[in-house]
């Protein structure tokens, strides 16, 4: 009996360390950063903040780095983003932009489908969780919220349309596990999104203030992004579409809530939100919502100094391609609010100099110049400069990016009466956009039906060392000068590549270093990431 | 004549007429002196030693015991000592038990030695528990502390540097800051981590909990037949760090080991020099001079000193006995402002009552570290000297001044990322210093005999402090216009543990039980705060009254705090049995699950392990191979698992993200997080092991081989997924599967062993293979199979890596070059294998291939210790080949298209033996700057001298040794040194901002009191 007692004492501790076991078994499920969805009930308060969810990939999609602003500007006629002494080749990528060489394994067009379809599916799932009534929204506000939601889902397609064309609709969030989308046409992706557009109008707010500033909540911003589509119509459907381009422009219009700016620079200004001539802009702010860097990307280092600013500028990357600045009248006022130029100073006025190789200690000048895509110097090209820098900048700019501005919606008008034989109608508004850049010679501000059926005078034609050879011109260019006159306007802000599309010059014309590649360059290629992940998916023709 | 033979009698009296003659000298000392004054009147003492078998044994080590008179057995297994009478005679031969004569009046001695089962007698740590090295089963390596590498080790990593086979250990930094990496078996995973679990005195910690100097002896479970009773913590491998402890009846004993180093930087970059520059500038190139002749790396390096104190105190009976440590470690590094400061103080208690039937262990361990910081920790950081500074070093004009005219550092900032890297030190103040404090105490209770339970706690709090400030004559301010900048942040982290062991051993006969079942609850808190703020009234206060800095008053200032916690519950048990020692078996089973997994379906994991051994020597058919000490073969099969870095990557979440512009008012948005995966579960490495243990002509040649298969499966990493439909293109998820096959080879030799020298040699040899099998299943399809990592950075902004199915990880992808133009412009090879030149090269990503691996085929390691009679010779040596290194200097600063920054002299090296590079060739990442990486290391020679003892009155023990580490390396690369990162799926970058590596000279001491 000796032995019996130790075994009865263990066999007691273990029955009390298995209870102790049961208890100790629980997993720790404290989450102290991050919402657990399913231990989560949003109220009233938390609506801005989830509907605000799907607005935020709009800052990226269009400005980040690698975002759409990069596609659109420099793989055309106007901007170009050349190596430089200090870099600025990143593995060839910016060069394959702007000779249309560019391939589904580049990093900028699987950038726009991620930021794209990212908006996409926070849209969706807003929808669903307002549409299961997850997401409680009071009853005078649901129809509004999701109409909003609906033409913000439509803007994403839209630069998906205009990108890549045949990509796949999606517009539900609660699909059955490993549901794998099937791509669409380019025709029934514009189809989709004007029937989203015009079915959420109605329910759309008519009223502009701050409420409905930066969102589709406005009916305006909806109608300009409509009025875009069936600009477009041909490119996207085959099929023009004129006569609902003027409607949607007029109703704009009609309902007398925009003007054009005295100046187009307010349109830019670092405060510029509310600018009376903004339809939609995306916000930014220097400190809220960052991610406006086109200067950094455009100046040089030493112009820290002339804006006091906190970042040092990255060197020199996107500048004006010296045929594009050519095309301009040199009394045009935007020639010189739009790029930088010329003896770079500091904010005290004092003139700064040039610090790689040859041109070290001399003066830092911008000149119109460009020997090729492959290296220019740090004086080389006119820079990006229609934005306001204010002094003082830290290292993004408070500026909002206008996508929609009324000066658009006049041009769009225009366009749309210039295509269907209302020439001088067009010109009238094409006059009206021009004046306030002719101020000190009013006569220049005025053009013609005449004047908008000729070609362009861009000097179009491959450029080496600054010698355009052999010139090409655009004289054969069908309404060339509308085209012009919209170079002029939009310069900088994203429009030339849809725009050189709509005119059949994107993939037809040369310019710097750039010669046509095909026609197929219209669309960009469905990222090589995409297909791997989506076997429904073919590949855009041609690549 | 023949004196009679010393009678005890004798001596007594002896003693009384010593004790007459001498003032009162004591017996003993009188009996000393009586028997040397005879010794030299005594008959030598002859004899013979054999072994067991009868077998003269020649070179056996005889020696009057407490004295230095000793003598060597000859070829046939004689020998002859002087000695007295009532001596006893010790004889010593490697492979053999020590064996003690009593002289007794005799004048022959004939002795037959025992081998020595010691070795094989050795108790080796494994996990929860020791077991006997004849009993092992599965591929476990000690190694002690005599072998350890010597000198100023920077951590425990370091002290195994090329001593075990499969176990590669790099120090790639030399900031002192910096840690080694240790790499055990090849890379297993895609995205976790690949440090090993380092369980210290079997509680989990890192590689410098400890000191290296109280580190008494390290055992790694290298195979997954080892680990898995550690399930999801054993994927890399366990080290078992077993500090310095209080055994038994010991006489208080003090000891004190302690060394001065100093540092050289191994290999400096080969930058143009002013008078180069110059030279260059009146070739033509667009360069500036600027009037001034400067080394920039001399200018921010020093001479640093390194000193090193450990005092040890042990003390205590068989019932209660204690050890206090106590350890201060001051590390300079080569360049100004890098340092680092370790107190670290320890203290074990053993009490055992009951007749030993209850058994109390308690222990404390604090240590507190400091350390200047050139860098901003941000919220998770660290970061000792910034390695941008060096940088700045590298490219910075050679011609430019230090000083500017007004006494300020000179400035350049109209060139892009250019700063005076003295101002970047000096104009800024910054220290981390932390805390670690481990509280730990264990319960043995042994209700009767061969059954015990015990119970085991731990708590570790580890809180650092951060401070970082930059004053107004700093590029910040000077340039970005900051007017003052200063940063605080916290570290906190509370790891509590609980581990609850039974175990129940048993003999009956012939075969021999084992028993062990367990629980164990680890729980890990971890806790930041960081805040920044800028535009200071004054530089007077550094980071210490950060509130004054209007940036906060403008809204832009940065406040950031995160908190995240976690547990791991195990369930474990195993069984040993072996059968007249010669039939082994072990099996064991770990059932474990981890809050990681929170919200998936299943948070629980299963990892079994069985492994079988075989000691061919004990059969029959080999009892007359006397040669053969020990021959065991072992196969070994375990499973062990990974958890996700991250919790609830199973559930939906929501966090707060970019700001929404509502109503005029900036507004968090609330969104998703990431794409839930309920199906998430452990990543699971199975690992077959067969070795083979041997030992031949009584442990002259021993050592083991393995071979190991590895299989990783369900790979955790973020994978690609199509979004539409989901909402992010990646989810973390289970995928694919690695295999890792490799052979080890360790052989220990004794070439040579006399009484006077002894020459111990040990080489080790490992081969590893790495494959990714898959990336794909039912749930995640990949059409193209492969993934890029690596980064350039910036200005080349591209990857340098692909990690591809059915190749190995660690590949290199880049555009390859063949040639250059006689104007030294690129010539590459595109996809299908012609030669195209620079201008006619889209550089299209599929022109790109494999350009190399980072990861070395093949291992070795060769030490080396001599011993003559008190002086002791160390060399270790280690070398890795099969690999290639991606050369990040060379790749930045060998272009000649560059003017703003210096370059390499090598840049005026015609490529391919053809033409320099041509200017207009801008800065590219491509073949031309792959190196082949093998090398062949002489890292630490250590030269020590054993004083005898006694030599100074209450010394027990002198030695004195001087030592070097990362003496010398034989490479045919280019770089500073080929020994660079391993880790993750980039390996083989040797970073341009990374800290040299350093050589190290040492003189050291240690005393026992």
């Amino acid at each position: 009996m000796k032995n019996f007692l130790p075994f009865a004492r263990v066999s007691m501790l273990a029955t009390a360390g298995l209870g102790l076991f049961g208890s100790c078994t629980k997993l720790d499920d404290q989450s102290y950063n991050q919402i657990v969805t399913s231990q989560f009930t949003p109220g009233a308060a938390d609506v801005p903040a989830i509907v605000g969810s799907a607005y935020v990939n709009w800052r990226p999609l269009y400005l980040e780095f690698q975002g759409v602003y990069r596609i659109n500007e420099t793989t055309t006629d106007e901007t170009v983003t050349p190596g430089r002494p200090n870099g600025w080749v990143d593995d060839g990528s910016y060069r394959r932009l702007h000779q249309h060489t560019w391939t589904a394994l580049d990093p900028t067009p699987n950038f726009a489908w991620e930021q794209a379809y990212g908006g996409i599916t926070k849209c969706n799932q807003v929808l669903f969780q307002i549409q299961s009534n997850s997401l409680v929204i009071a009853a005078a506000d649901k129809d509004q919220t999701i109409a909003e939601l609906r033409v913000l889902r439509a803007s994403y397609y839209y630069i998906l349309c205009d990108l890549f064309g045949n990509v796949p609709i999606v517009d539900r969030f609660d699909v059955p596990a490993g549901f794998l989308p099937q791509q669409s046409t380019r025709a029934q992706v514009y189809d989709f999104i004007v029937k989203e557009i015009r079915e959420s109008l109605p329910q759309l707010s008519t009223t502009v203030s701050t409420a409905t500033y930066g969102r589709f909540n406005n009916r305006w911003a909806a109608q300009a992004l409509l009025a875009k589509m069936y600009q477009n119509a041909q490119v996207y459907k085959g099929q023009a579409d004129w006569a609902n381009c003027i409607s949607a422009c007029d109703a704009i219009i009609n309902s007398n809530n925009y003007t054009l700016e005295p100046t187009q620079a307010s349109v830019f200004a670092t405060q510029n939100q509310g600018s009376k001539e903004i339809v939609f802009a995306i916000p930014f702010d220097e400190v809220y919502a960052t991610g406006f860097r086109i200067h950094m990307q455009t100046l040089q280092p030493q112009n820290q100094l002339t804006y006091n600013s906190q970042g040092t500028m990255w060197g020199g990357g996107i500048c004006a391609i010296p045929q594009f600045i050519n095309s301009y009248n040199p009394s045009d006022n935007r020639l010189k609010t739009n790029w930088i130029q010329g003896q770079q100073l500091t904010a005290a006025g004092v003139p700064l100099n040039g610090s790689f190789g040859s041109n070290a200690g001399k003066p830092l000048v911008f000149t119109n110049t460009l020997p090729s895509v492959v290296l220019g110097s740090e004086n080389d090209g006119f820079r990006v400069g229609k934005f306001e820098i204010k002094q003082g900048v830290l290292v993004d700019l408070s500026n909002d990016f206008p996508l929609f501005r009324y000066a658009d919606v006049l041009m769009m008008k225009a366009e749309a009466l210039l295509r269907t034989g209302q020439g001088a109608q067009a010109a009238t508004l094409v006059t009206q956009v021009r004046q306030r850049n002719f101020l000190a010679n009013p006569a220049l501000a005025t053009v013609t039906a005449a004047d908008l059926a000729q070609g362009s005078s861009y000097p179009y034609g491959p450029a080496n060392n600054n010698v355009v050879s052999p010139v090409q011109g655009g004289a054969d260019i069908q309404y060339g000068r509308f085209l012009d006159e919209l170079g002029w306007e939009f310069a900088a802000e994203g429009h030339r590549r849809q725009d050189m599309i709509r005119f059949g010059v994107y993939t037809t014309k040369s310019w710097l270093s750039h010669t046509p590649n095909g026609a197929y360059r219209t669309l960009m290629p469905i990222p090589q990431n995409v297909l791997n992940t989506n076997s429904n998916l073919k590949q855009n023709p041609g690549y | 004549m023949k004196l009679p033979l010393p009678h005890p009698n004798h001596v007594l009296l002896a003693a009384a007429l010593g004790g007459l003659t001498l003032a009162a000298p004591t017996p003993s000392q009188a009996s000393v002196r009586a028997a040397k004054s005879l010794q030299q009147a005594a008959d030598p003492i002859k004899g013979r030693v054999v072994d067991e078998k009868g077998a003269p044994l020649p070179g056996v080590n005889v020696i009057v015991k407490g004295s230095n008179n000793g003598s060597q057995t000859d070829a046939e297994g004689r020998y002859t000592i002087q000695a007295p009478a009532d001596a006893t005679l010790v004889f010593s031969f490697v492979g053999s038990t020590p064996q003690e004569v009593a002289i007794g009046g005799r004048t022959t001695i004939d002795v037959a030695l025992k081998p020595d089962t010691k070795e094989l007698a050795d108790v080796v740590v494994v996990g929860y528990g020791t077991q006997r090295k004849a009993d092992l089963t599965s591929a476990v390596v000690g190694v002690k502390e005599e072998s350890f590498v010597k000198g100023a080790t920077r951590d425990a990593g370091q002290l195994l540097q090329g001593k075990v086979a499969g176990v590669t250990i790099v120090s790639p930094s030399g900031d002192p800051t910096a840690n080694t990496q240790i790499l055990l078996r090849g890379s297993t995973t895609l995205n976790s981590s690949t440090q090993p679990l380092i369980l210290i005195d079997g509680i989990p910690g890192t590689l410098n909990t400890v000191p290296p100097e109280d580190i008494e002896s390290i055992d790694v479970l290298k195979d997954g037949s080892a680990a898995a009773i550690y399930g999801t913590r054993g994927t890399n491998g366990v080290i078992l760090i077993t500090t310095r402890r209080p055994q038994g009846n010991i006489t208080p004993t003090i000891e004190y080991s302690g060394y001065v180093s100093t540092q050289r930087i191994a290999r400096s970059p080969q930058m143009l020099t002013a008078d180069e520059y110059r030279q260059k500038l009146a070739e033509g190139v667009a360069f500036t001079d600027q009037g001034s002749s400067t080394d920039w790396v001399k200018a921010i390096s020093q001479s640093p000193l390194i000193h090193v104190h450990n005092l040890s105190l042990r003390g205590g009976n068989g019932k209660t006995n204690y050890l206090v440590n106590g350890n201060y470690r001051y590390f300079e590094g080569i360049f100004q402002k890098s340092n680092n400061r370790t107190f670290t103080g320890r203290a074990d208690v053993n009490h055992s009552m009951f007749e030993g039937r209850i058994k109390l262990n308690a222990g404390i361990l604090s240590s507190d570290n400091k350390y200047d910081a050139t860098v901003d920790g941000g919220l998770y950081g660290n970061g000792g000297f910034n390695g941008y500074t060096y940088r700045q070093a590298i490219l910075r004009n050679p011609t430019a001044p230090i000083d500017s005219a007004n006494g300020r550092y000179a400035q350049q900032f109209t060139l892009f990322n250019y700063e005076n890297p003295l101002s970047r030190i000096y104009e800024s103040a910054g220290e981390n210093s932390s805390q670690n404090t481990r509280l730990n105490g264990s319960l043995v209770w042994e209700p009767i005999d061969n059954l015990q339970f015990k119970g085991l706690v731990s708590n570790t709090r580890y809180d650092q402090t951060r401070g970082y400030s930059e004053n107004k004559e700093h590029p910040s301010t000077l340039r970005d216009l900051l007017n003052g900048y200063a940063s605080r942040g916290t570290t906190h982290v509370d790891e509590r543990l609980v581990e609850l062991t039974a175990s129940y051993n048993r003999t009956i006969g012939e075969h021999r039980f084992s028993a062990l079942a367990g629980y164990s609850y680890q729980q890990n808190t971890s806790e930041y705060y960081y805040l920044s703020n800028y535009d200071f009234p004054t530089d007077l206060f550094t980071y210490n009254n950060i509130a004054i800095g209007n940036a906060l008053r403008a809204g832009r200032a940065t406040m950031a705090s995160d908190k995240s916690s976690f547990n791991l519950v195990g369930f474990f048990g195993r069984l040993t049995y072996s059968y007249k020692e010669k039939y082994l078996l072990l099996a064991s089973v770990r059932r474990e699950a981890s809050s990681r997994f929170l919200g998936a379906e299943q948070p629980w994991g299963t990892f079994p392990a069985v492994s079988a051994g075989w000691r061919i020597n004990k059969e029959n058919f080999l009892q007359n191979a006397s040669f053969i000490d020990d021959l065991k073969l072992r196969v070994g099969y375990g499973v062990t698992g990974t958890a996700p870095s991250q919790s609830f990557l199973g559930v939906a979440r929501l966090g707060f993200g970019g700001n929404f512009l509502s109503n005029g008012r900036w507004t968090p948005t609330l969104g998703p997080s990431s794409n839930p995966n309920p199906f998430l579960r452990w990543e699971e490495k199975h690992e077959a092991n067969v070795g083979l243990d041997y030992s031949f002509l009584k442990g002259r040649i021993s050592g083991t081989v393995d071979y190991y298969v590895r299989r990783t499966n369900g790979l955790l990493y973020d994978y690609q997924v199509p979004s539409p439909p989901n909402l992010f293109t990646s989810t973390t998820a289970n995928v694919g599967s690695l295999e890792n096959k490799g052979l080890e080879v360790q052989l220990n030799l004794v070439p040579v062993q006399t009484k006077d020298f002894v020459w111990n040699s040990t080489f080790n040899f490992s081969t590893n293979q790495n494959r990714l099998l898959s990336l794909s299943n039912e749930l995640y399809q990949l059409t193209n199979e492969f993934f890029n990592a690596g980064y350039t950075g910036e200005p080349i902004q591209t990857y340098t890596h692909r990690v591809q199915v059915g190749q190995p990880l660690g590949n290199f992808y880049g555009f390859k070059v063949v040639d250059v133009t006689n104007d030294g412009q690129w010539i590459y090879e595109n996809r299908n294998g012609e030669q195209v030149a620079y201008n006619q090269f889209g550089h299209d990503d599929g022109d790109k291939q494999v350009l190399g691996n980072g990861l070395p085929k093949y291992y070795a390691g060769w030490n080396n210790n001599f011993r003559y009679k008190r002086l002791d010779l160390g060399v270790t040596m280690r070398g890795a080949f099969g690999f290639q290194i991606l050369n990040f200097q060379r790749m930045y600063y060998e272009n000649t298209g560059v003017t703003q920054y210096n370059r390499l002299r090598s840049a005026y090296e015609p490529v391919f033996g053809k033409a320099v590079l041509n200017t207009a060739m801008p800065l590219e990442y491509n073949s031309y700057y792959v190196e082949n990486g093998a090398y062949w290391k002489v890292d630490n020679i250590t030269l020590g001298y054993n004083f005898q003892s006694n030599l100074v009155k209450y010394i027990k023990n002198i030695r004195v040794y001087a030592a070097t580490l990362n003496t010398f390396t034989i490479t045919g690369y280019k770089g500073l040194d080929p020994e660079v990162n391993r880790i993750g799926l980039d390996p083989g970058i040797d970073n341009r901002d990374k800290f040299p590596t350093v050589r190290t000279y040492t003189l050291g001491l240690n005393l026992t009191f």
